[in-house]
């Protein structure tokens, strides 16, 4: 570990067209943002309006057609392995078990066999799925699967981690529990996050800073820091929040509340 | 009836409570039920036919006579150095024929300079069926052995590598996005992401041309051959010997199913997550 902060990442002017059957489509319209090192973002937005494309374009999935982004000065022009991802549908390889997915990520350490396949249990168990190692993803829950996709990414140590609606698959209950681990390995690593949800109160109960996007083609149209402690929740973490959390969802749902029969 | 037999008893605990085991053996049994039932069915039918002797035995031979002329080319030899030389030529030809499909699948699959020099050209090949291909392959390899090999090959391949290049194509793009952000090499990503997500297709395609190598064996023996299953079909012909016609084509039947059997198997142990 260096001194220096690490996992800077800034997004300038950043516009991403697709070629649709009509001509290019503005899938994020100029945008600017920066997610300062070691701080969990969450970038919240309705379905389609692009928040995913921007997150891909963090990770190098996605070439923007104007702007550029940068991770600690160096500009991002590809998937590289100092930028984590992970995704709703767990991206695990179905052909490994539980501990050869992670250490599918630890292979390009160059480690001896033995040292690899310690550090790849030790990551497991500390998402709690130590007894689960020689299991098949097919054979484990979906938070079971994310919890490995978590261990998968962490183990390796990437200085930024992009979350791209993780846990949207997986039950209330379960999510709750997911957070609470998520937050636990996270302040532990300290990767830079961003956290892609449509889940307002997942949000809120996450991140250090929430950003707000509009419909297609997106625009960040509000920013909120949060200084709460954690772990939080609605209702010992003040009104402020509770407040914050009903002006999102307002923004978020203006046309529909208005098409809506009251 | 085998089917009430299955269920425990009823009313008793054991009713309410049948072990896995027993459900499974259970559940196996009524697999295996169908066949049997279907086959007893043909073969009683057909029985039936041969008994009530309307049928000339040189047009429709009974099961018996059948049964004996097994019997006759097993006792003099033939019908076991036949096997093996119709089973030798399938496996050697669907050997070199899944290789080169495999190994050429994986490159036009991957390498799109092969892609656009290869795809049109075999893409024409395919639909030329294994039998028009025999006098061509005996003007280049002979009556021999080596034109058996290559009509057989030649089908096995293309069917292998139309499926291979498919899967390969078809690899989601999430296990690509995975496996690029957790920093693996090219040829890492080529060898334990790629061809195992494509493995699935490559298994149905190894299947597919097992099946291929049965039909185009035949196809290959029916014209300049001097034995095998193929060869003795040609020759029952001009003794007009239908009993044996008969038999070498349900030995055909059993053999190629048993077969199909054994690669699926195989494959499903091999791609074991694609059970789902």
């Amino acid at each position: 570990m260096t001194a220096q902060p690490e996992g800077h990442v800034r997004v300038e002017d950043v516009c991403i067209r697709f070629d649709g059957k009509q001509g290019p489509v503005t899938a994020l319209a100029p945008t600017s943002v920066e997610l300062r090192p070691g701080t969990f973002t969450a970038l919240i937005g309705p379905s389609g309006c692009g928040k995913s494309t921007l997150m891909n374009a963090i990770g190098g999935f996605v070439k923007p057609a104007s702007g550029r982004i940068t991770l600690d000065g160096a500009p991002i022009d590809g998937p590289s392995d100092k930028v984590g991802v992970i995704f709703q549908q767990y991206g695990l390889f179905p052909w490994f078990t539980a501990l050869g997915n992670v250490r599918f990520g630890l292979k390009r350490l160059g480690l001896p066999k033995r040292e690899e396949i310690d550090r790849a249990r030790a990551a497991l168990d500390e998402v709690g799925l130590g007894a689960h190692a020689g299991k098949y993803p097919q054979q484990l829950s979906g938070g079971m699967k994310q919890r490995v996709a978590i261990a998968r990414t962490f183990a390796f140590g990437p200085k930024v981690l992009l979350m791209d609606e993780p846990f949207g698959a997986l039950d209330a209950q379960t999510r709750l529990v997911m957070h609470e681990l998520l937050l636990g390995v996270w302040q532990k690593h300290r990767a830079t996050v961003l956290f892609v949800t449509h889940d307002v109160d997942e949000a809120l109960l996450l991140a250090d800073d929430v950003w707000v996007m509009s419909q297609a083609p997106g625009r960040l149209i509000r920013h909120c820091e949060l200084k709460q402690e954690r772990p939080r929740s609605f209702s010992r973490s003040g009104s402020d929040l509770l407040e914050i959390r009903d002006e999102i969802i307002g923004l978020l749902h203006p046309r529909s509340m208005l098409a809506e029969p009251a | 009836m085998a089917v009430t037999d299955l269920r425990p008893p009823s009313g008793g605990l054991r009713a309410r409570l049948p072990g896995a085991a027993a459900l499974r053996g259970a559940a196996s049994r009524a697999l295996l039920a169908g066949p049997v039932i279907s086959f007893a069915f043909v073969l009683a039918l057909w029985a039936a036919v041969g008994a009530a002797g309307f049928v000339p035995e040189t047009i429709f031979p009974a099961p018996w006579s059948v049964w004996s002329a097994t019997a006759e080319m097993w006792a003099n030899g033939t019908l076991q150095k036949d096997l093996s030389v119709s089973l030798s030529r399938a496996a050697i030809g669907f050997a070199i024929g899944a290789s080169l499909g495999v190994s050429l699948g994986l490159l036009t699959g991957r390498v799109a300079v092969i892609r656009m020099l290869l795809n049109p050209f075999l893409t024409v090949l395919r639909p030329i069926p294994a039998i028009a291909l025999v006098p061509v392959a005996i003007v280049w390899f002979g009556i021999g052995e080596g034109s058996k090999y290559f009509v057989i090959s030649y089908t096995v391949f293309l069917t292998v590598w139309f499926n291979t290049h498919h899967g390969m194509e078809y690899v989601p793009e999430t296990y690509l996005r995975a496996s690029r952000s957790l920093g693996a090499s090219k040829p890492r990503e080529f060898l334990t992401v790629i061809v195992p997500a494509a493995a699935p297709y490559i298994f149905a395609g190894l299947r597919l041309g097992v099946a291929l190598a049965f039909l185009s064996l035949v196809a290959a023996e029916l014209s300049g051959a001097s034995s095998g299953i193929g060869y003795r079909l040609q020759e029952a012909r001009q003794y007009i010997r239908t009993d044996r016609m008969f038999s070498l084509l349900i030995i055909l039947g059993l053999l190629g199913a048993v077969v199909d059997l054994a690669v699926h198997r195989i494959g499903k142990r091999l791609v074991h997550w694609e059970q789902s």
